[in-house]
């Protein structure tokens, strides 16, 4: 690794710059953890060049399969692969701290104003909003597996989560349990 | 609520969660439905919250634990948020050669399918919490094709769904 940083001549590596790195990307990229990990894409293997193609992909690939935040899971991978336990702890509060602290302030300022009446009517339009941001990510999950030759399997997993929560009001964790065993009897097609 | 159940509950939603969203069902199980010390409303507010700034979506977490406990509670929604990233090291020592095994990425893809079948089913409530009148029906329709046909960023939803609600509070 610290060979094919140094013969790409690009910035070393320094926990202190990994710590910045994950300040600036991880808590100024909107849109959650997809784009803030292509930022970080671009930023790692190419600006600085302290991971190689092959290992980005790797760790983006088990942050996806890692219980939890993906993205911070991404930041604990890549930390830990550059720094061991102290990249992955630096990693990891760079990237959640400040904007953890900027929800607080928000669900601070909703909390003031809900007895504005003019405030409130901003409040329940962007309420209304996140339904529609719900939708579409219960959607988005369906959609990747959507193709020739899983539809129906996608649809009848997607639709039995939702049958299985909605109707039988069975705990979600039973929900989930019972999607995974799916997916070990039902194999999902090879290329999908 | 005492801060270490808090922090335990959550943790439940974010460890049994592979992104952002997915953990809102067992968050509105838990404290909505069973005990009943967080409101639909601000479940979507801790949504709404969320997602108006940087950073992973699965911040409404955060949200959730202030409207839960305040400033502790927030604290920890924040640990319950980052304590399952670290199981990303032993995955990333030890069972990245497994990942690409057929059975387990079967199994990973239905949970996640199944996983946006809950959040169907959780979106339902909300629904019903927020929208009134064919504004918010509007908006909710909008916000949805905005999410699933641009790749422009969230916060230009919320911008522009809170300047359509104050215009029509100004008009009201």
């Amino acid at each position: 690794m610290i060979a094919w940083i140094y013969s790409t001549g690009m910035t070393p590596f320094s926990v202190r710059r990994l710590s910045l790195l994950f300040l600036r990307v991880g808590n100024l990229t909107f849109g959650g953890g997809d784009p803030t990990m292509a930022a970080l894409q671009r930023e790692l293997v190419v600006t600085r060049g302290w991971l190689t193609p092959e290992r980005y992909g790797l760790i983006y690939s088990l942050a996806r399969a890692t219980p939890g935040t993906n993205l911070l899971a991404f930041c604990a991978g890549i930390g830990w692969q550059l720094a061991r336990l102290k990249g992955a702890l630096a990693a990891v509060l760079s990237a959640s701290i400040p904007c953890a602290a900027a929800v607080v302030w928000f669900t601070y300022v909703y909390t003031l104003w809900r007895s504005n009446p003019l405030a409130m009517s901003a409040i329940v339009a962007t309420l209304a909003a996140a339904v529609g941001m719900m939708a579409a990510a219960s959607f988005q999950l369906l959609r990747p597996r959507w193709k020739p030759g899983s539809r129906f399997r996608a649809a009848v997993i997607f639709a039995a989560g939702f049958a299985l929560s909605f109707f039988l009001k069975l705990p979600p964790i039973q929900v989930l349990a019972i999607g995974a065993l799916a997916g070990l009897i039902w194999r999902a097609p090879a290329k999908v | 609520m005492n801060i270490v159940l808090l922090y335990l509950l959550l943790l439940k939603a974010t460890a049994t969660s592979f992104s952002g969203l997915t953990s809102l069902p067992v968050v509105r199980n838990d404290f909505v439905v069973h005990r009943q010390v967080l409101t639909d409303r601000q479940l979507n507010a801790a949504v709404v919250a969320g997602r108006s700034v940087p950073g992973p979506n699965g911040l409404y977490i955060v949200s959730v634990g202030y409207f839960i406990g305040g400033i502790p509670g927030a604290c920890a929604g924040w640990l319950a948020l980052v304590s399952p990233a670290f199981l990303m090291i032993p995955l990333l020592q030890y069972v990245g050669a497994r990942a690409e095994r057929p059975a387990v990425r079967s199994s990973i893809q239905s949970l996640t399918l199944a996983a946006g079948g809950l959040i169907a089913s959780a979106t339902i409530p909300l629904a019903r919490d927020a929208l009134h009148g064919p504004l918010s029906v509007a908006i909710a329709c909008g916000s949805f094709v905005f999410m699933v046909f641009t790749d422009h960023d969230t916060l230009w939803i919320i911008l522009g769904s809170a300047i359509i609600g104050l215009l029509a509070g100004l008009l009201v």
